[in-house]
């Protein structure tokens, strides 16, 4: 049940990931960027991580790629011809990302990886035959929500990295404000 | 040497195991990094960055997961990727529409007023 679970998500998020990169209308793109992200949430949820997930979904999708489209629809050419995309180097690029994607597998296969706590998928299998206990998204030994023992460590030994991000955040804010809104000034 | 064989075989039949989100995570990196090198557009080139940004957080919040005693610090690095990535994000957007407005273009290799 997880495993079909799994190979359902990672297909949903591969596909959707390869339109994000060659689809030739941008708007698409970001619409399918939407698709891939939520994905990726879901595998949060099949790892446990409920806040992750949630905070992916709004952040991301919910801020990230609105903006995305504001820009698009704010940068649309003016003569009204749709913005197509043009690629290049596409055989290099190909080559590029295949041969990483061939090296870190390699590495990571021959690395030895510990295989991890599977103890859970094991009842997972079986829980097929008695529906309504399956485990299937908190395998989890130690307790299947992790978002008190989040909070926990951003408050405490995590605090100044937290505080840290919050300035970083003001930081962008302004700084997009002041980028973006300079040329109102100037024309004034 | 105590690497496994390269098969993926076992893989397919294995019950999921960090090994399964690496793979996958890898998969997503580098179909993001094809993205970041083939787009003209710099709206599309930040996006097949976000593609590697949730590939490193797959990693992060697995590698936390399937610890011999998992915690919560895994998701916590995630969270803070989040958190930088929307920052690069907005960054990246606000001056992408600066230069529209003030140059009319979008593609990334027309961009070169710093070339000359």
């Amino acid at each position: 049940m997880q495993a079909v679970l799994f190979y359902a998500i990672s297909a949903a998020l591969l596909l959707s990931a390869g339109m994000v990169v060659t689809s030739r209308n941008i708007f698409h793109a970001a619409l399918w960027l939407a698709v891939a992200l939520f994905a990726v949430a879901a595998l949060y949820v099949m790892l446990g991580a409920y806040f992750l997930a949630a905070i992916q979904v709004l952040i991301y999708i919910g801020a990230v790629v609105v903006l995305a489209i504001f820009v698009i629809n704010l940068t649309r050419s003016v003569a009204g011809a749709p913005v197509t995309l043009s690629r290049r180097w596409v055989i290099p690029a190909a080559l590029v990302s295949a041969l990483t994607a061939c090296l870190i597998a390699v590495a990571l296969l021959r690395s030895g990886v510990p295989p991890g706590a599977a103890a859970g998928t094991a009842s997972g299998t079986a829980a097929v035959t008695e529906p309504g206990t399956a485990a299937v998204t908190a395998p989890g030994a130690a307790g299947p929500d992790w978002t008190p023992a989040l909070g926990r460590h951003l408050l405490g030994d995590f605090v100044i990295p937290f505080e840290l991000v919050s300035v970083l955040l003001l930081a962008a804010l302004i700084a997009a404000i002041a980028i973006v809104g300079k040329d109102r000034e100037d024309e004034k | 040497m105590t690497g496994a064989p390269l098969t993926l075989g076992p893989l397919a039949v294995a019950p999921i195991s960090l090994t399964h989100y690496l793979l996958l995570a890898v998969l997503l990196f580098c179909v993001g990094l094809y993205g970041a090198i083939s787009r003209k557009n710099a709206i599309g080139i930040l996006m097949a960055l976000e593609l590697v940004f949730n590939a490193v957080n797959i990693t992060l919040v697995a590698a936390g997961r399937f610890r011999p005693a998992p915690d919560a610090v895994g998701q916590l690095f995630a969270l803070f990727v989040i958190a930088a990535a929307a920052a690069e994000s907005v960054l990246g957007l606000a001056i992408i529409l600066a230069i529209y407005r003030r140059r009319v273009v979008v593609n990334a290799d027309e961009m070169d007023l710093m070339k000359h």
